[in-house]
């Protein structure tokens, strides 16, 4: 039966850092090792089982085929889209996509950056050159 | 005047309203400062998520399920992976069944001191509002160095989990949870000793032992007023049976024994959180797991931080469920608050209603109301 | 000539209009901060509370449906009018009195219960249902608080055997602090100013978890940046006045500076301190404890003159 029983904390808080953190300015906060960030994917290893595009939950993975035959796969990734579930990390029997935790502050003003290729360079330039010459066959 | 009658005096609370930034809408009906009636309408942010799993695979289903609560995420995953799990009779491996079971009891930490904040934000009492959710902050980055997200962790998988405890995990466990059990002796001394606000708790939102079992409350507002009703303990999952909690019960039932049952239940998770990390046991983290589920229908109950979460899963054999119905503990709590706020300030209401940790996302699923004559009832 | 300027400045200027309404400024920024501090947040930054004020007053104000317009857009200035022009009979800054006459106390303290009476109309004069409920909840404060708070300001007049605070003030100058012996009268004193401010633990007419903003729910715009402002007016004047009765008085800015900002870590502790009362406990606690410890204050002090005299 106290009045006033917080008084000793108060005072004390008056005299300690704030808790509050300013981001984004100041110092940044050391991220845990297993944060997870935007998905990464290593075309090198993808064999194309398309499990990953299958669980995820927010369909924000699309593997295309370059060149089936070849297994010359890129991804398309939508950012906005993922639910950082990680559901694709786990399905994928080859180690090909990882979850970074580095690259995770991805405010932006348009809808351009959401939408991520990875893959070979060469394959992602072909996909896109077929995509847009195929954009401009449909118009008469 | 026999022309004038006494009007009611309606105060609408929600759904939107500084005191309750949560979708819902309470009437309740004053005469000068007390609440003569009160009555609760849900509804308004339908997300047809029980209907949403139909047309999703079974892993996409545990992920759109993990976002009915915001609050208590990993359970609904736990314990619609449990119950799937069930289902396919493929179980999780004891350590996955354990790293679950740890993640749900720092869950409750997360929530019971979110909730203790909220409700000294509703007594006025702003500065153990900021403190207790200062030092949330501390499960919060527990959580965040074991599964890499603050809220939502989708640390399960169906058949495992996909983070393993290590090292710098049971480390942050073990220097957070010595931080945290200090700082929950202070809280309950300040919700036991501070006169201002135990005017605000004491003899507030009344519930007998007979009222609890009535009005069918559930989770810590049941146990507070005595009503020895714990999952964890009636129907053990995971790893309760090897690693046992103890029921916390308080006898009178207002909301002052509300914070003590609350904060006392902090420390059972506590102690069953660092038994866990000290024991854990070895062995895979996930089983193969198939993509198709055996037909059948499977109950799932589990001890969520508000009460008693229940699944019912329908499988037709294929790779979607065929039918999931959950019902939230929040819905059963709802009745205690029309009730027991009935008689009392207007002033008290807010405490009230937060007393019973309301978690309005949870409620807004599908609501049958049948009327039969001279009775209501909703399920 | 000179004279009427001179009246103009000591009301526009200083002590009175702009200086007050800086001070009031200067006053909420760091009773916000140090609340903030206290419950270990950073704050807000030093001109928040101007930008807020600029803002509010160049806002469109929003006059809604169901009220008397008229009422509606004049009681906001006649709160603030009340709170500045009480500032003018108390000793701001450690200067004299811009005016002085007998029984200025009791104009002082009715001036400082415009505020609060404004508020209460204006909550009444609006159709909301909580405005309602909040000026029902200010008036019924209002009544609890301003006889105890009275009495605790009347002790050192009685003491000085003058209601002129000119006179008080001058009296209680060097001499031991007042609120040492009467300490009873002091500490109703401040509490009674956080009832009449509406602060935590009194602030159960705009307690924002119940009925949102009080009676100023329907506010907006230029009306609540002078509601607020007439607040923040209030608060310099009631801490000067309980700092020149009770604090050995207010010699010079510096002495009124050092006073007037202790008072306010005390009444900022205060606030961080408490759960917010009921309004049925605020007045329960106001009848029958404030009253009574002023009252008998009162008693002290009247049988102590008697007895030395």
């Amino acid at each position: 039966m106290k009045i006033g029983s917080m008084l000793g904390e108060i005072i004390r808080s008056v005299f300690r850092k704030p808790a509050t953190v300013k981001y984004p300015f100041g110092a940044r906060q050391a991220v845990p090792d297993r944060l997870r960030g935007v998905i990464q994917y290593d075309a090198e290893k993808c064999t194309g089982c398309m499990l990953c595009m299958k669980d995820c939950p927010s369909n924000a993975i699309e593997i295309i085929a370059v060149d089936k035959p070849n297994k010359r796969f890129i991804m398309r990734l939508h950012v906005d889209r993922c639910t950082y579930c990680a559901q694709c990390v786990v399905n994928c029997r080859f180690k090909c996509i990882s979850m970074s935790n580095t690259e995770w502050e991805r405010a932006a003003l348009t809808r351009e950056p959401f939408t991520v290729y990875y893959g070979r360079d060469e394959d992602v330039k072909k996909f896109l050159e077929q995509t847009a010459s195929g954009v401009s066959q449909e118009q008469p | 005047m026999p022309g004038l009658q006494k009007e009611k005096f309606i105060v609408p609370i929600g759904p939107q309203h500084p005191a309750l930034k949560e979708p819902a809408h309470f009437e309740f009906t004053v005469d000068g400062e007390t609440v003569t009636s009160a009555s609760v309408r849900f509804g308004y942010v339908h997300r047809g998520i029980e209907k949403g799993t139909e047309n999703r695979n079974w892993a996409q289903a545990m992920y759109l399920l993990e976002r009915i609560c915001g609050i208590c995420s990993h359970v609904h995953s736990t314990t619609f992976a449990l119950g799937v799990e069930k289902l396919a009779k493929v179980p999780a491996p004891p350590r996955a069944q354990a790293i679950r079971q740890i993640l749900l009891e720092l869950e409750r930490i997360h929530s019971h001191m979110l909730w203790v904040g909220v409700a000294a934000h509703e007594a006025g009492f702003e500065t153990l509002f900021m403190y207790s959710w200062r030092d949330r902050e501390t499960v919060m980055d527990i959580l965040e160095t074991f599964s890499g997200n603050r809220v939502n962790y989708s640390a399960n998988v169906l058949g495992g989990v996909k983070y393993d405890l290590g090292p710098a995990q049971t480390d942050s466990i073990k220097r957070g949870l010595d931080y945290l059990e200090e700082r929950l002796h202070y809280y309950m001394k300040i919700v036991n000793s501070d006169e201002s606000f135990l005017r605000r708790t004491r003899g507030v939102g009344m519930m007998t032992t007979a009222q609890a079992e009535e009005l069918g409350a559930i989770g810590p507002t049941a146990r507070a007023s005595n009503v020895a009703r714990d999952l964890r303990v009636d129907s053990p999952y995971l790893l309760y049976e090897q690693f046992p909690v103890t029921i916390v019960l308080g006898s009178t039932g207002d909301l002052q024994t509300r914070f003590v049952v609350r904060i006392q239940e902090l420390f059972e998770s506590i102690r069953v959180i660092r038994e866990l990390v000290n024991h854990i046991p070895g062995g895979d983290l996930t089983v193969r797991f198939p993509r198709r589920i055996p037909e059948g229908e499977v109950v799932m109950r589990t001890e969520a931080p508000r009460g008693g979460l229940f699944y019912f899963i329908k499988s037709g054999g294929g790779e979607n469920p065929v039918r999931v119905k959950v019902r939230t503990p929040s819905l059963r709590n709802f009745m205690s608050v029309l009730v027991g706020s009935v008689g009392h300030q207007l002033a008290d209401v807010p405490m009230i209603l937060s007393g019973i940790d309301p978690c309005f996302s949870c409620n807004d699923r599908m609501i049958v109301v049948r009327r039969e004559p001279g009775k209501e009832t909703a399920s | 000539m000179s004279m009427e300027i001179e009246i103009l400045l000591k009301m526009l200027v200083f002590p009175g209009g702009l200086t007050l309404i800086a001070l009031g400024l200067l006053y909420e920024y760091i009773d916000r901060k140090l609340m903030a501090r206290f419950q270990n947040r950073i704050g807000p930054r030093f001109l928040q509370p101007l930008a807020d004020a600029v803002k509010l007053l160049a806002k469109e104000e929003v006059v809604p449906q169901g009220v008397i317009p008229i009422f509606f857009v004049s009681l906001p200035i006649l709160a603030l009018a009340g709170a500045l022009t009480a500032g003018l009979y108390v000793p701001m800054a450690g200067f004299a009195p811009a005016f002085s006459l007998p029984g200025d106390l009791i104009i002082v303290i009715f001036l400082l219960g415009l505020l609060t009476l404004s508020i209460g109309l204006a909550g009444a004069n609006t159709a909301d249902r909580f405005s309602i409920l909040g000026a029902t909840r200010t008036l019924t404060q209002l009544f609890s608080y301003e006889a105890p708070f009275l009495l605790a300001l009347l002790c050192p007049a009685i003491l000085a055997d003058t209601w002129q605070i000119d006179m008080v003030h001058q009296s209680v100058l060097g001499r031991v602090w007042l609120a040492l012996p009467l300490f009873i009268g002091f500490f109703v004193a401040v509490i009674g100013l956080m009832g009449k401010l509406e602060l935590a633990p009194f602030d159960a007419p705009e307690a924002e978890s119940e009925i949102v903003a009080g009676a100023l729910t329907e506010y907006s715009g230029r009306g609540l940046a002078l509601f607020r402002l007439g607040k923040n007016v209030e608060l310099v004047v009631g801490l000067t006045l309980i700092a020149a009765f009770y604090l050995g008085g207010l010699a010079n800015p510096l002495e009124f500076l050092l006073k007037t900002l202790g008072l306010l870590v005390v009444v900022a502790a205060l606030q961080a301190l408490f759960a917010r009362l009921r309004i049925d406990q605020t007045v329960g606690m106001w009848w029958r404890i404030g009253a009574l410890l002023a009252l008998a204050q009162l008693l002290i002090v009247v049988i102590l003159k008697g007895v030395i005299l």
